[in-house]
């Protein structure tokens, strides 16, 4: 037997030789130990016997942390109360208190069992665990524990009896089991206040087990055996325990949806103002949801050949054609719009079409003027419907007769008028042969003979045979050109000698007198054609002069040039003599023949003057090309143009004088509008290299198409959706389709077009979603 | 051959770049139909090779077109980052990348200023980053548990009283008051603020009122949302729930005919009225919508055609402090009774303390609230150049009206509330935190909300076009195709979430200074490692 007295009179003994002395009697074998303490701490704990005996502790006033660290084989008594932390960390002593405990009783305990045979304090029991390795810690406690108890207890079993309690609301105090994730809680009596995710439950028979198999032990220890009748009605028992972790999952909050239908103002807030299912659309929707939807634009837009072209000539249709190997029909189309696709696009326009054609920013220009060569053999029948109306042309050039031709082809009785011997004014007349094939021409006119028109050659129309026209025909065509040379005054200008005259008597085959050093005036294509016919005629030298950048075809120069001739400019003449040209400068051109080329005006006496309008020389038409009650006028009577504008003219002529003949409304030819050039996708075709140029009437490959579909498929097999289909008529035209169930809006069907027919645009067909008001 | 000139718009002068990988493409078409600024399209690319197979030069040419999926190099339709190719490309095969060699802000003035939507770009550094919670209860006095000890997270709407002033009468041992005090609302420090009907589409601003109510019926947070100057649902104000909306009246006035026709039909008072006279995104500028987002309900709420709403710089009836708050806080307080408390909001400014001053010398005690708006708020559309270069930060601003009222002894007795930029990193707890303890007494955040709901933008340039009405989102657009787009019930949920842990973190910050009210005042909780806005706070200074 150990026994010490801590305190030596005024001299009291400190924690640390206590627990020294303590130690030490253990390690020498001593097993049993009665300790007077005076408030030292941490009395019993950690020791163990060197030959694993009992350790026995009797203690009186002992201080903190009474039994703390203890190893199992050690048994501590406390007759009385103790202070705080009895049991700290206990790992397996049986420690028992016979009176109250202080707070944080049993405090991380994870072995052994304390028994408190009073009350205990707060805190008490918390941080309670149990290591599976050794037996779980109980703490028994007779009477009650403070607030805060078994807090963050993982396990271990806790037993509160609830005697002496009845003043109390809970025999745990408030807040017990705050942050518990294990272990169990006993109680006997009342327990409120306890964390909300603790379960209350009845005791199960293995509760009453364990219960009834300790509650001996503990009474005995305590000295209460009497109270053993009192405790085991088991009734008055619950117990406290927290939620498994699974139990422990946060319970799922009500679902969004359900608080909206049930919680949420009905139909939601702005219901009376917004319709709205609440359905949500992904960001790859089809149909109605689409941002965008495909347009297949065929045919909107004209390509730039037809666009550029003033007769509108359509020729990536005929090309088309030529690829889908339908050659009559490609070489019948360009007829719809002129009768001189030899004469004029083969021979001798400048081929504007070619000037925008697309295919020209690739390498070179797909050779739309040489393909009107393909279709001067080409032949059409006449109209089989006749109206009846009859439609006098005055003017036999390429204007009046692309009138003719139009007029002509839409039934009506066409007689064309014109003081020349031959048909086909300036192509005729003026136009070297060399540039323009005779034999050429003379077929391009047969055709519009054989059309049907009527020509009365040789001529006159004054203005006693206008008004003898425009008595018998429903309407009349004014086309006389511009056949009065213009020059300026300048000094010597009677020295002159009017290019358009020359020209004319070269082609009437006559020889007409030339200088041997010429000088022209003007660098147009008729100043070259002028200089080319003076180098024929047995000029030695042709100079010409512009006031101005010469407006010729590169072409034309080139052949002046190769034959001799210069072109100087810019040169403002002010005085012709006979020696030459002088500028106001004092430079001197010298020449004895001075050519004047600078163009011509129309020739317009005929006609009423009192009922026309004229701008200087040329004569005002309407919109619709009227100059006068069913007069309509077309070519260079209006302004000096082009040959291709003269037919161009013609057909917007026609199309107003036939109109006017069947006394319908004349509703003027649209002009569609050019094909944006970002439309087409020019990726696809591959630069060609000049020598490898095919022949024009096999340039289909080259060209794109712009505008017009070429059927290529491409969009069918790209769409990712599968949404395009393509559908052919009975008269084999086809149509490509996308299907908006299908369709999810991405354009891919646009962006790869070679032809520019697929665009995105806008998807506005509205959705009906908002209003102002319902009074509903 | 290319014909480009150098002064052709390319994508490299674009504030974001297309990173495509046509490798990767299945040329599915989803990115094109999703993109909602038609800021990408098909197109074909040319691959024009000549190559030589064998031991000598022996030319073989080929070519082959392959559909790619293009950027467009147009101002009118640049990429703005939304990157929501980027989420619906099956194959990470494009995304957009953010450009620094751009020149859009540079190239991009053809009609005038520029107009975005978002926050500040170049004014995002964040005082509260270099604040930190350091004074930590460590044996001085015990820290609180954050997660199982009760706290008190409420703060007042409305004009407190001081004790003296309190109208009691003492009769037979009870008290009583002698006569009406000024309303006070306590409620959560976290007010939803101030995102019209017009700026937000109809499912948007349905979904933050649905978080609102959700907040207060299912998880017992008396969270407030501010209507913004757009004016209110007629339906939600003949429900209960208008008790959570604080109502708001700004410059334009827009919606308060149907507020006012409402009025006979309201079962409950709303929480509150917020005169705004000015935000921080755009102080000096009034409201603005542009006429893309005016449609026909917006029409009808606000009383106006569709034409682009801008609301006037100022409130046309008031011409001084004192005018303010005799005519605005007046009217409104008597539109209901005395029953409702009114506050007023202001951009922060270098004269706010003034204003402060002045509301807290109002005899008549009817300023219920005092919101202070700070240059890193967000906004609907504004011009770029006043959300970039106006405005004032909100953190030293909120702290002068706070020590102003402390120095008069009067600190509480009109609510502070700051806001802009609060959450702009992330977390909105932090922010609301370290503004409670500089003197706050509760925040207000808008931009944070519809990033919950799903916005993209954000203050480094990311999309921002808030005000185009193209809102990839359905957001901040009135086009029912994109309005469509979002759910109102997911993104109801993910503010709920939020702000449960938003409640959380709140805790996890008042625990360790041991406060379980929130510690307004307590800046002695906060130290700063930055010297200079240690200074001017009045915290210590740490490092």
């Amino acid at each position: 037997m150990f026994k010490i007295d801590t305190l030596q009179g005024h001299e009291r003994m400190s924690t640390q030789d206590l627990l020294l002395a303590i130690g030490e009697a253990v390690a020498n074998g001593e097993t049993d130990f009665d300790i007077v303490a005076s408030g030292q701490h941490d009395i019993g704990g950690p020791l163990w016997h060197p030959e694993g005996k009992k350790l026995k502790f009797h203690v009186t006033n002992a201080g903190q942390r009474v039994g703390s660290m203890c190893l199992d084989n050690t048994e501590i008594i406390v007759d009385e109360s103790a202070s705080a932390d009895v049991g700290w960390l206990n790992a397996g002593g049986k420690i028992t208190i016979k009176g109250d405990a202080g707070d944080t009783a049993g405090h991380c305990s994870a072995g052994g069992k304390i028994y408190i045979g009073g009350r205990a304090g707060t805190r008490s029991g918390s941080l309670m665990k149990h290591d599976p390795l050794y037996d779980e810690p109980e703490l028994w406690i007779l009477k009650n524990v403070g607030s805060f108890s078994f807090e963050f207890m993982g396990g271990g079993r806790a037993v509160v009896c609830g005697v002496d309690c009845e003043e109390f609301t809970s025999v745990l105090g408030d807040r017990a089991c705050v942050g518990m994730v294990g272990g169990v809680v006993y109680f006997r009596g009342k327990a409120n206040g306890y964390a909300s995710d603790i379960k209350l439950l009845d005791l199960e028979a293995d509760d009453i087990a364990f219960l009834e198999g300790g509650l001996d032990s503990f009474l005995t220890s305590i000295e209460r055996p009497e109270l053993h009748d009192i405790l085991a009605d088991w009734s008055q028992w619950q117990k406290l325990r927290p939620l498994s972790f699974e139990e422990h999952q946060p319970k799922p909050k009500p679902d969004f949806k359900d608080f909206r239908l049930n919680d949420w103002v009905k139909g939601g807030i702005f219901s009376d103002v917004a319709m709205d299912d609440f359905d949500v659309k992904s960001t790859v929707v089809t149909g109605l949801y689409r941002q965008r939807i495909p347009s297949w634009d065929n045919a909107k837009y004209a390509a730039p050949c037809e666009f550029n072209c003033p007769a509108g000539i359509p020729s990536q249709r005929r090309y088309d054609l030529i690829r889908e190997g339908k050659l009559e029909e490609a070489y019948k189309l360009v007829l719809d719009y002129t009768p001189f696709p030899g004469s004029v696009c083969g021979s001798v326009c400048p081929n504007l079409c070619m000037e925008g054609c697309t295919r020209a920013t690739i390498d070179e220009a797909v050779q739309i003027g040489e393909l009107g060569f393909s279709s001067v053999y080409a032949k059409i029948d006449p109209p089989t419907i006749k109206t009846g109306k009859k439609i006098a042309v005055i003017g036999g050039g390429v204007a009046g007769l692309s009138a003719a031709w139009q007029l002509a082809r839409k039934g009506h009785l066409v007689t064309v008028y014109d003081d020349a011997a031959k048909m086909g004014g300036k192509l005729e007349q003026v136009i070297p042969r060399g540039r323009l094939s005779q034999e050429l021409l003379q077929t391009e006119l047969q055709r519009i003979v054989d059309m049907g028109v009527n020509f009365e050659s040789s001529c006159t129309v004054d203005a006693a045979k206008f008004n003898e026209i425009k008595k018998q025909y429903d309407a009349v065509v004014v086309a006389t050109g511009g056949h009065n040379p213009r020059f300026f005054p300048w000094e010597g200008a009677d020295k002159l000698v009017k290019g358009l005259y020359f020209l004319k008597a070269v082609n009437r085959g006559e020889t007409p007198k030339i200088g041997k050093h010429v000088i022209v005036i003007g660098c147009g294509n008729s100043g070259m054609d002028t200089a080319v016919g003076a180098y024929q005629m047995g000029a030695e030298t042709v100079t010409c002069i512009d006031v101005q950048k010469p407006a010729a075809f590169k072409k034309e120069i080139t052949h002046v040039e190769e034959l001799g001739g210069r072109l100087i400019w810019p040169f403002m003449t002010a005085k012709i003599t006979d020696d030459g040209l002088y500028d106001g400068n004092g430079n001197f051109i010298p020449g004895d023949m001075v050519i004047v080329s600078i163009g011509e005006a129309p020739i317009l006496d005929y006609l009423p003057q009192n009922q026309i309008k004229k701008f200087r020389d040329w004569i005002v038409a309407k919109k619709d090309q009227s100059v006068m009650d069913g007069v309509f006028a077309a070519g260079d009577v209006i302004k000096p143009g082009r040959l291709v504008d003269a037919i161009g003219a013609g057909i917007n002529a026609a199309n107003s004088a036939a109109a006017y003949a069947l006394g319908e409304p004349i509703i003027p030819l649209v002009t569609k509008e050019q094909i944006p050039a970002q439309r087409i996708t020019k990726e696809y075709f591959e630069k060609c290299h000049h020598c490898d140029l095919p022949e024009a009437s096999q340039d289909h490959a080259r060209c794109i198409s712009c505008g017009t579909c070429r059927d290529c498929r491409m969009c069918i097999e790209s769409c990712p959706e599968k949404a395009i289909s393509r559908s052919e008529a009975e008269d084999s035209t086809f149509e490509y389709v996308s299907d908006p169930d299908k369709c999810i809006g991405c354009g891919i069907c646009a962006g790869i077009c070679p032809c520019g027919i697929w665009s995105l645009k806008p998807n506005d067909e509205p959705i009906k979603m908002y209003r102002t008001y319902n009074k509903n | 051959m290319e014909t480009v000139r150098t002064q052709d718009i390319g994508i490299n002068d674009l504030n974001w770049k297309i990173e495509y990988n046509q490798e990767r493409c299945t040329m599915c078409g989803s990115c094109v139909a999703s993109c909602t600024f038609n800021a990408i399209e098909p197109a074909m690319s040319r691959r024009s090779i000549t190559v030589s197979k064998g031991a000598q030069p022996d030319p073989k040419h080929k070519q082959i077109t392959i559909p790619v999926i293009k950027q467009k190099a147009s101002l009118a339709d640049a990429c703005v980052g939304c990157g929501m190719c980027e989420k619906v490309c099956p194959n990470n095969a494009i995304r957009p990348v953010r450009n620094e060699d751009t020149r859009k802000t540079l190239l991009s003035r053809d009609n005038g200023p520029i107009k975005r939507g978002g926050r500040t770009n170049l004014n995002a550094q964040r005082t509260f980053d270099s604040i930190v919670v350091g004074r930590i209860s460590q044996m001085t006095d015990p820290s609180l548990d954050s997660q199982r000890h009760t706290f008190d997270i409420r703060a007042p709407f409305g004009r407190v009283l001081s004790p003296h002033e309190l109208p009691f009468n003492l009769k037979n041992g009870k008290l009583s008051l002698a006569k009406k005090t000024p309303p006070v609302n306590w409620i959560y420090p976290l007010i939803f603020s101030d995102m019209s009907i017009g700026a937000l589409s109809t499912r948007a601003w349905e979904s933050v009122a649905m978080a609102t109510a959700y907040l207060n019926e299912k998880c017992g947070l008396p969270v407030r949302m501010s209507s913004g100057e757009g004016g209110m649902p007629v339906k939600l104000m003949e429900s209960e729930s208008l008790q959570y909306m604080i109502l708001q009246i700004a410059s334009g006035h827009f919606g308060w005919n149907r507020i006012i026709q409402a009025m006979p039909k309201m079962k409950v008072d709303p929480a509150g009225v917020l005169i705004k006279i000015g935000q921080g995104a755009k102080p000096g500028d009034g409201g603005l919508l542009p006429a893309a987002k005016v449609a026909e309900h917006v029409q009808a709420i606000r009383g106006v055609p569709k034409a682009t709403l801008s609301s006037p710089p100022n409130h046309q009836g008031l011409y001084s402090i004192e005018e303010s708050v005799q005519k605005m806080h007046l009217s409104l307080n008597a539109a209901f009774g005395f029953r409702v408390p009114v506050a007023i909001k202001c951009a922060a400014s270098a004269t706010s303390v003034s204003v402060y001053n002045n509301l807290l010398r109002d005899p008549y005690k009817i300023c219920g609230g005092f919101f202070l708006d700070g240059i890193q708020g967000g906004t609907g559309a504004a011009n770029e150049i006043s959300l970039d270069h106006t405005g004032h930060p909100v953190v030293s601003k909120l702290r002068e009206c706070y020590l102003a009222a402390v120095k008069q002894g009067l600190q509480g007795q009109i609510p502070l509330y700051a806001g802009g930029g609060i959450g702009m990193t992330g977390n909105a707890a932090a922010d609301a935190f370290k503004m409670i303890c500089l003197g706050a007494n509760g925040v207000f955040c808008g931009k944070l909300l519809i990033q919950l709901l799903g916005c993209v933008g954000n203050e480094h340039g990311r999309c921002n076009a808030c005000n185009t009405g193209k809102c990839p989102t359905g957001i901040c657009t009135q086009d029912p195709r994109l309005v469509k787009r979002l759910d109102v019930d997911r993104g109801a949920q993910k503010i709920v979430d939020y702000v449960l842990a938003f409640d959380q973190e709140l805790r996890k910050l008042m625990a360790p200074i041991g406060n379980s009210s929130l510690p307004v005042g307590r800046s002695d909780a906060l130290v700063s490692t930055d010297k200079s806005i240690a200074d001017k706070l009045g915290i210590q200074y740490v490092c």
